[in-house]
């Protein structure tokens, strides 16, 4: 569903991008960031709250953070593997450094977009989105 | 080597035979044959005699040193002392010698005991210790991390406006700052991983050139704007089997650690492999720093250990630098050692197996050339 404006190169098509993070300073900054390059942002600093809303709307992207307490990005990739696998490709997954390369390589395997390492770099996470789109 | 037993009847069986001998001489030389039975029945009762009195001076002598040797190998295999299953034949220094074993066994078996709890105790407190730093090192890198992002988001002219000078000079000193943090607290978070044994490595068959080079091109603009001269020497380029990206950090805080304590004019770094073993390609970082004496080279692979720990040093750093190479380098199945003289400087050397493929398998394209000088 996403909202094709123009496609010139100065001004990429707006595109509609969940977030998910339990943390409100990161979900604040990539929103704000993404917001400044044209593109609409949901937030939610909760798991659950955030595979509803994968379930019933239709996103461009997810932005997805693996350790959340409760209900973490690894059960919300379970889910989504059951239920709507079709989805898994528009998920970019933010990591910590602790995550080993086994688990980043079977999330990939799974169809995941991309494995992003925190502290992210902006300009990367940009990129994986306008990945997705194309 | 003989036991007591066996001696006892030697002497003693020699000495009853010869008085019994001697008695059966008399008794055939003695012209009177009463005296002579006498003599005879008087020697076969000494000799008998003797014998039994050697019987039993065996039995009362070496049972209670043999259930003493018993009960020594017990104690040495369980730690428990095992009552004394017989008595000790009333003599009275192998009594004591019985005594003596079981008051020093109990307090030996007493201080093991409360080592091992001590040691069960301050195994608990370490594993504390280690989650408590790997909670406080995640919690410091939460909020590093929209610190980065926003410092990342500041720097674009497009989205956020055009900063002055100041603004930005400002800027840029709260970006150098937050990657020393952010440098720190991944060193912390690493050496961790060593400790627990979860340090993840992802190994492949690499060219040893292509790990000198990529040190290289990482700080030889750095090296050139500090007027440092970086040198590239190159004996093999073996294959080894490693990983690329846990060896370039090895590289990285070696280089970094020789600039720290580089002269401040005409400072020079080589780095380079050595074509020492066919096992191992060995791979070294030289300057012609401050050195390190032979005291200190025994420290330096420790964890937080720091050559200047007075509170005026000029060195910055964790302590950790070092400690990560070391624990890396064993991870990748190498070793790492350390060579130096004061005041002439320091070479770091560690070895990486070398992979087993032979090298024009992997890449009949780019066939290295051996033993060339690559200098800066």
């Amino acid at each position: 569903m996403s909202k094709t404006l123009s496609k010139t190169k100065n001004q990429k098509s707006r595109l509609n991008i969940l977030i998910i993070d339990d943390n409100e300073q990161i979900t604040k900054l990539i929103s704000s960031f993404l917001d400044m390059s044209n593109h609409d942002c949901t937030v939610v600093n909760d798991g659950k709250e955030g595979l509803e809303l994968i379930k019933t709307n239709q996103f461009d992207s997810i932005i997805l953070d693996l350790a959340m307490p409760e209900f973490d990005g690894y059960e919300i990739i379970d889910a989504i593997q059951k239920e709507d696998p079709l989805q898994m490709h528009k998920i970019i997954i933010l990591t910590a450094s602790s995550i080993s390369i086994d688990i980043i390589q079977k999330f990939k395997n799974l169809g995941v977009s991309a494995c992003l390492q925190k502290p992210i770099d902006i300009d990367q996470l940009l990129s994986s989105i306008t990945d997705i789109a194309t | 080597m003989f036991k007591i037993k066996q001696a006892l009847f030697l002497i003693f069986g020699i000495t009853s035979f010869i008085i019994f001998y001697i008695g059966f001489l008399n008794y055939l030389k003695t012209q009177d044959s009463n005296m002579g039975l006498l003599i005879l029945l008087f020697s076969v009762i000494v000799s008998v005699g003797t014998l039994l009195a050697t019987f039993h001076v065996s039995k009362n002598l070496t049972k209670p040193i043999e259930t003493l040797v018993q009960r020594m190998q017990d104690f040495s295999q369980t730690n428990i002392v095992t009552p004394n299953p017989c008595d000790d034949g009333g003599i009275q220094e192998l009594h004591i010698l019985h005594k003596n074993f079981e008051e020093m066994a109990n307090k030996v078996g007493e201080t093991l005991k409360k080592e091992k709890q001590l040691n069960i105790k301050l195994k608990e407190i370490d594993t504390r210790k280690t989650e408590f730093m790997s909670m406080i090192s995640h919690e410091l890198k939460t909020p590093i991390m929209p610190i980065m992002g926003y410092i990342q988001l500041l720097k674009k002219e497009e989205l956020m406006g055009e900063l002055n000078e100041k603004q930005m000079n400002a800027l840029n000193e709260i970006a150098i700052s937050t990657e020393r943090l952010q440098k720190i607290i991944q060193d912390i978070l690493t050496a961790q991983k060593i400790d627990l044994g979860k340090l993840s490595s992802e190994k492949e068959n690499v060219q040893s050139r292509v790990l000198v080079e990529n040190a290289y091109r990482a700080f030889y603009p750095y090296c050139k704007n500090k007027d440092v001269q970086l040198t590239m020497l190159l004996d093999t380029n073996d294959n080894v089997y490693s990983d690329p990206d846990r060896v370039s950090q090895v590289f990285s805080n070696l280089i970094s650690n020789a600039l720290a304590f580089l002269p401040e004019k005409n400072g020079t770094i080589k780095i380079g492999t050595l074509n020492n073993s066919d096992e191992n390609v060995t791979f070294y970082v030289q300057d012609n720093g401050i050195g390190i004496s032979d005291d200190q080279q025994k420290n330096i692979f420790k964890k937080f250990y720091q050559v200047d720990t007075s509170s005026k040093r000029k060195k910055e750093g964790s302590g950790l630098g070092l400690s990560i190479c070391e624990g890396i380098i064993k991870n990748l199945g190498g070793r790492m050692w350390v060579k130096s003289t004061l005041n002439q400087g320091t070479t770091f050397f560690f070895d990486l197996p070398k992979a087993q493929v032979p090298v024009d398998h992997l890449d009949s394209l780019d066939k290295p050339s051996h033993s060339n000088h690559l200098a800066s």
